[in-house]
């Protein structure tokens, strides 16, 4: 079982050599919670009854002068913990994006590129600057997570997160596989319908606004109907939980508590990550 | 009166934890120096508890399945949404109701440099909404 959407901001471990990471997460990010040892972070994979989970990095340097994580911290969590698959971000306005994109996937073994417009504050539609970074990334083989919907940033805008704006990227880059996080709510009937109309787009289930995760997962996926899951989506939707926002353990309890078929359950909590991932052996 | 404040930090393992603390509270009572006297036992969270009972599994149990039984998962509580203090959701009533239930520390007599204990008494830190690297202390009163 795999976490698709973990943000390793609470790592100690690599707070100790950056002592501008704590303003990072607190003012950009938006997290106000002490830091834990990584053992904790490898305890919440695991009660969630995962094996191992994404974490991702964020590059914010024009939007806010900062990285949340940088790709080279994700390297170091790779080295510290064999539970992390480590992604890369790389900031769109920069003109050296799709390089440096190349050189993380080359240099550090990242397996994906992590995008978030709000946060980044970027056009996701911009041949100039968001186009060259998917063509890295297509060229590279690696899956796009991109956050869409609501940001719970401090910073975040989500007018730049709506999920339709991504359509002209997605016609253009037709083998760049897609996961949008938190599918994204509150615009699900949007991101539904790419993926329904698109094989490469993805969904991933961290729906997270007020409740519970069970009670969020089952009033905004009620929306748009749980047979749809399992219909045209089985391939297409990802467990992912976007710890430390809330702990994996609760997203995995509310998609268990949707009552899925047990293959379909197999295919968002394993199958369709590994395939995304290009795991050569599936997690268990 | 001396006041010797020790921290000490248990990393919890899984979402409800009844861990045994015994030893490690006499220990650091034995190390402070103080002879007679009080020790206070108190967590730092809000989502984990301090308990005193018989060390018994079956025991240990079944304060977790009441517990559970009292302040259940699946409720109408009001605290379930994002908390904005924190930059998380805020989920986890549950768990702060059940630590308002246990309470959250135990005193205990200090007397010839020993704590004093009933022969079947278990000093028990509980987590409630794990794992998490946790904080509790002794506080040691002495004259």
């Amino acid at each position: 079982m795999i976490d698709f959407h973990t943000h390793p901001v609470q790592v100690a471990d690599l707070f100790d050599d950056d002592p501008t990471l704590t303003r990072a997460v607190q003012d950009v990010f938006g997290l106000w919670m002490s830091p834990q040892p990584l053992r904790t972070y490898e305890l919440h994979i695991e009660e969630a009854g995962a094996d191992k989970a994404v974490a991702v990095p964020l590059d914010c340097t024009t939007a806010h002068g900062m990285t949340v994580v940088s790709n080279a911290q994700i390297a170091r969590l790779m080295e510290l913990t064999d539970k992390a698959i480590g992604f890369a971000s790389v900031d769109p306005r920069d003109p050296g994006a799709p390089q440096r994109l190349e050189h993380a996937v080359s240099e550090y073994g990242l397996k994906g590129l992590k995008l978030d417009p709000a946060l980044q504050q970027f056009d996701v539609a911009d041949p100039d600057t968001a186009f060259p970074v998917y063509q890295a990334a297509q060229e590279l083989g690696i899956p796009l997570l991109i956050d869409c919907g609501l940001s719970w940033a401090p910073k975040g805008r989500a007018e730049l997160a709506r999920p339709l704006a991504l359509e002209p990227a997605i016609h253009a880059f037709p083998e760049l596989q897609i996961v949008i996080s938190h599918f994204a709510w509150p615009w699900i009937e949007e991101a539904v319908a790419l993926a329904v109309k698109h094989r490469n787009v993805h969904l991933e289930t961290s729906i997270l606004y007020s409740g519970t995760p069970p009670e969020s997962l089952r009033h905004a996926l009620d929306r748009v109907g749980l047979d749809l899951l399992d219909r045209s989506l089985h391939a297409q939707v990802v467990f992912g939980s976007d710890y430390p926002r809330v702990d994996p353990k609760r997203v995995a309890d509310g998609v268990r508590r949707l009552g899925l078929r047990p293959a379909l359950e197999r295919k968002i909590f394993n199958d369709n990550a590994a395939r995304l991932l290009r795991l050569e052996v599936a997690v268990a | 009166m001396r006041s010797q404040v020790i921290r000490f930090g248990v990393q919890t393992t899984g979402d409800t934890q009844v861990i045994d603390i015994t030893e490690r509270v006499k220990e650091m009572v034995r190390e402070s120096g103080a002879q007679n006297g009080q020790a206070l036992v108190m967590t730092l969270h809000t989502t984990t508890a301090i308990t005193v009972n018989e060390g018994l599994p079956d025991l240990e149990d079944d304060i977790v399945e009441l517990l559970e039984e009292l302040a259940p998962a699946e409720r109408n509580y009001r605290h379930a949404r994002f908390l904005h203090s924190d930059g998380q959701m805020a989920v986890n009533a549950p768990s702060h109701l059940r630590g308002a239930l246990l309470g959250f520390q135990c005193l205990f007599p200090i007397a010839d440099g020993e704590l004093v204990m009933g022969g079947r008494q278990t000093i028990y830190f509980v987590e409630l909404d794990g794992p998490l690297y946790r904080e509790a202390i002794v506080q040691v009163m002495a004259a």
